[in-house]
C-alpha cells in the first residue's frame, strides 16, 4: 500500500463503510453524508474561493477600464491589475491554491466511493486490503448498492442528467461577466463543456459517483447562493464587443408629434454613442415606417 | 525581499507537489474497477479447459500443446448506455465477457458460466455449442463456478438464486432464492447442496428439488466454496472466521478467527485442514477441533500476501498462490513451506494440478505451468486466440 492509499484512501473508505453501516447499510446515504462532511471540512477554502470570485466580479468594470487605458502596454496593465487586486484584497494565489488543495481530496473521495462500491469481483477482492480490523467494517461488506430504487453500482440516466443540470447551474452562478470576447467565449465553452463531460462520464461510471457529483454540486450551489445570490444565473451574458461603461438606451415609443420634432432637430440635439442602440433605433425606425405605411418616411425626406 | 522569494519558492513547490499528486493518483484508475475474470482449469483426457480472459472457452491439449477455442461469449447488449456494457468501466474492453467460474467437464460436455448471465454447454470434441441457459434472455452475472452431480448442474447467481439445470438439455429443473447475491460455488455431497450467500447465511438445500434443509446465519457474507468432509461443512466468511458446521444438522462445531476474509475453499490433506486467508497467512488447523497446527507466514521465509486462489493438492503437497504472484508448496508430512516460483503478475484464479504440474491463468492471458516437485517454471502457453 502506498502513502496515498495509506493516509487518504484507506481512512476515507473505512469511514464510508462505517457511515453506511450506521445508516442501516445504505451506501447512498453514506455517500451523501461523507460528501457533505468533506465539503464542510473544506468550507474555509471554498468560502475564500467564492469570496475572491465575488470580489473579482465586482472589479470587472475597473479591470475593463484598465484594459482600455493600458491596451498598448501589457506590462503596465499587469502591474495595474495586480495593484488593483492588492488594494481590493483579492488573493489570486489563494484562490488557485484553494482549488489545488481541494482537488486531491475530491479525487480521494471519488476513489473511495469506487473502491467501496466493489461493483465487480476484482473490486471486492481489492477492497479487502483497505479494510481496518474493526468488526463493523468486515461485517458491512459487501455494501448494499441500492438507494431510492437505483443501483449505485451501475450507470443511471436520471442521476447522469441531474449531474449535468446541477453542474451547469453551479457553473452559471459562478461565471464572471466579462467584456473581453475571448474570455467570454472561453467561459461560455466551459459552462457547457464541463456539465456535458460529467454527464457523459456519469453514463459510463457507477451511479454512486454520479450521486456524489450531484450532492457536491448542490452543496456548492447552496453556498454560492448564500454569498452571491443567484449570481449570473438569470443574467444574459453581455454581447461581445459591448463596452460595459456605456449603457444601452431603451427607446420608448414617443408620440407622433415628438418624432416629428426630434427628426427635425436631430442634428443638433441627439447624440447616440452606443452602436447597438443606434442599430436598434434605426431598426425600430425602419419597422415603424414599414408598419405605418411610409408616412414617416415621407416626412423624413 | 528574501522572505518574499522564499515564500514564492514554497508556494511553487506546494503547487507542483499538489499537481503531481493529482496527476499520479487522481487521474489513474482505481484498481479493481474492470471485470476481467479469473477462471481456473479443468482437465479431462489430457485436455485442459479454461475460460480465457479473452471471454471464450479455450482447450489446450497438454500432450502436444495444441489449442482450440470456442466462440466468444456474447455481451448483453442492453447492459449499458451508448453500447457500453455496464459491467465494464474505466477503459475496459467492451466486447469481452469475463469468466470467473472454472469450467466443469464431463466425458462429452464442458459447461461454462459467464459474467453475462448465461451458462453454456459445449461438445468436448469440437467445442461446438450444445445449449445455452437461459436461451433468449440474460440472468445476472455468474461469478461462482458450477457443480456437476448425477447429470445435474448446480450454480449460484448474482440474482440470489441457486439454479439446478438438466446437464443434457440445459432445462431448468428447480431453483431456490436467497436474500442477496451469490458469488460462490456450490458443493454437493450426499444429496445436499451447500452454498454461501452475500446475505450472511450458509445454505444446505436438498439436491433433488432445492428445498431448504437448513441454513446457518453468520456475521459476514460468503464467497468461498464450502468443503464437506467427514460429515462436517467447512466454509470461510467475510467476518474473518472459518466455520465448521455439522453437515446433517447445520449446527456449529467450531470457528477460527483470522485477520481478514477467507476467500477460497480450504483443503484437507493428511488429517490437517489448510486454509489460505486474505490476511496473508495459511492456517493449518485440526479439522475436528479447529485447534491450530501451524500458521504459515508467521516465521517462514517469505513475506506472504493475500491468498485468493483456490489451492491444489498433489500427493502430500498443497500448493498455494498469493495475489502478488508467489507460488508456495507445503509438504504436509513435515509442515514445511517452500517458495516454488515468483511471478511478476498477480494470481487470483484457482490452481489446477495434473500429472505433477500446477496450472493457472495469469492476466497476460496465458497458462503458467510449474513442476511441483522440482519447482521448475515451465514455458507458459498463450491463450490469445489471434
Amino acid at each position: 500500500m502506498n502513502v496515498w492509499e495509506l493516509i487518504i484512501q484507506q481512512p476515507l473508505t473505512n469511514v464510508l463503510i462505517v457511515i453506511s453501516h450506521a445508516f442501516g447499510g445504505s451506501f447512498g446515504a453514506a455517500i451523501i453524508i461523507l460528501t457533505i462532511v468533506v465539503n464542510l471540512a473544506l468550507l474555509p477554502l471554498t468560502l475564500s474561493q467564492i469570496k475572491s470570485s465575488k470580489k473579482m466580479m465586482e472589479l470587472q468594470p475597473k479591470l475593463a477600464e484598465l484594459q482600455k487605458k493600458y491596451a498598448k502596454d501589457r506590462q503596465k496593465l499587469a502591474q495595474e491589475q495586480m495593484k488593483l487586486y492588492k488594494e481590493s484584497g483579492v488573493k489570486l494565489q489563494g484562490c488557485m491554491l484553494g482549488m489545488i488543495i481541494q482537488m486531491p481530496v475530491w479525487f480521494a473521495l471519488y476513489q473511495s466511493i469506487m473502491l467501496a462500491l466493489a461493483a465487480v469481483p476484482e473490486g471486492l477482492l481489492n477492497l479487502s486490503r483497505f479494510l481496518y480490523s474493526w468488526p463493523v467494517v468486515f461485517s458491512a461488506i459487501p455494501m448494499n448498492p441500492y438507494f431510492l430504487g437505483m443501483d449505485l453500482a451501475s450507470p443511471n440516466i436520471v442521476l447522469a442528467i441531474l449531474v449535468g443540470v446541477f453542474m451547469w447551474v453551479q457553473q452559471k452562478m459562478s461565471t464572471m461577466p466579462t467584456a473581453d470576447p475571448q474570455q467570454q467565449s472561453q467561459s461560455s465553452m466551459m459552462l457547457w463543456m464541463m456539465p456535458l463531460l460529467f454527464t457523459f462520464m456519469s453514463l459510463t461510471f457507477p451511479a454512486g459517483l454520479a450521486l456524489y457529483w450531484v450532492v457536491n454540486s448542490l452543496f456548492r450551489i447552496g453556498l454560492q447562493y448564500r454569498i452571491t445570490g443567484w449570481g449570473t444565473l438569470f443574467k444574459r451574458a453581455a454581447k461581445p464587443g459591448a463596452e460595459p461603461e456605456k449603457k444601452h438606451l431603451k427607446f420608448e415609443q414617443p408620440p407622433q408629434e415628438e418624432i416629428k420634432q426630434t427628426i427635425v432637430d436631430k442634428n443638433g440635439e441627439i447624440i447616440i454613442t452606443d452602436k447597438e442602440s443606434l442599430k436598434k433605433s434605426q431598426k425600430k425606425g425602419f419597422l415603424d415606417r414599414f408598419f405605418k405605411g411610409g408616412n414617416n418616411g415621407q416626412q423624413d425626406q | 525581499m528574501k522572505l518574499k522569494n522564499l515564500k514564492r519558492i514554497g508556494l511553487i513547490s506546494l503547487v507542483a507537489t499538489a499537481l503531481i499528486i493529482i496527476a499520479v493518483f487522481g487521474f489513474g484508475c482505481v484498481s479493481g474497477l474492470s471485470a476481467i475474470g479469473w477462471s481456473g482449469g479443468a482437465v479431462q483426457n489430457d485436455v485442459l479447459y479454461v475460460g480465457s480472459m479473452e471471454g471464450r472457452l479455450a482447450a489446450i491439449n497438454l500432450v502436444d500443446e495444441s489449442r482450440q477455442w470456442a466462440e466468444y461469449l456474447k455481451v448483453q447488449s442492453s447492459g449499458g448506455i451508448f453500447g457500453c456494457s455496464s459491467m465494464l468501466s474505466c477503459g475496459g474492453d467492451t466486447s469481452r465477457v469475463p469468466i470467473y467460474g472454472t469450467p466443469v467437464v464431463t466425458d462429452e460436455q464442458i459447461f461454462v458460466a459467464g459474467y453475462n448471465g448465461k451458462i453454456y454447454a459445449y461438445n468436448t470434441i469440437n467445442l461446438a455449442q450444445r445449449w445455452v441457459f437461459p436461451r433468449d434472455t440474460y440472468l445476472s452475472p455468474f461469478v461462482g463456478g458450477m457443480f456437476y452431480d448425477d447429470n445435474k448442474l448446480y450454480v449460484g447467481c448474482s440474482d440470489g438464486f441457486v439454479y439446478c439445470l438438466n446437464a443434457i438439455t440445459g432445462e431448468l429443473l428447480s431453483s431456490y432464492q436467497t436474500e442477496d447475491k451469490i458469488w460462490g460455488t456450490p458443493t454437493v455431497a450426499d444429496g445436499v447442496v451447500y452454498i454461501g450467500s452475500f446475505d450472511k447465511n450458509i445454505y444446505a438445500l436438498n439436491a433433488g428439488d432445492l428445498t431448504l434443509k437448513w441454513k446457518y446465519a453468520i456475521e459476514g457474507s460468503i464467497i468461498a466454496e464450502p468443503l464437506v468432509a467427514n460429515g462436517i461443512v467447512y466454509v470461510g466468511s467475510f467476518d474473518k472466521k472459518l466455520y465448521a458446521l455439522n453437515a446433517e444438522a447445520g449446527t456449529l462445531k467450531w470457528t477460527y478467527e483470522a485477520n481478514n476474509w477467507f476467500w477460497t475453499q480450504p483443503v484437507i490433506v493428511n488429517g490437517t485442514l489448510y486454509a489460505g486467508c486474505l490476511d496473508g497467512f495459511i492456517y493449518a488447523l485440526n479439522p475436528a477441533t479447529g485447534a491450530v497446527v501451524k500458521v504459515f507466514g508467521e516465521e517462514d521465509i517469505a513475506v506472504i500476501s493475500a491468498f485468493a486462489s483456490q489451492p491444489a493438492v498433489e500427493g502430500n503437497y498443497v500448493v498455494f498462490a498469493s495475489k502478488d504472484g508467489i507460488v508456495y508448496r507445503i509438504d504436509t508430512t513435515t509442515q514445511e513451506l517452500k517458495v516454488l516460483a515468483v511471478l511478476t503478475g498477480s494470481i487470483t484464479g484457482p490452481l489446477t494440478v495434473y500429472n505433477g504440474i500446477v496450472y493457472f491463468q495469469t492476466q497476460d492471458i496465458a497458462i503458467q505451468r510449474i513442476d511441483i516437485e522440482s519447482g521448475a517454471l515451465l514455458l507458459s502457453i498463450s491463450l490469445i486466440s489471434g
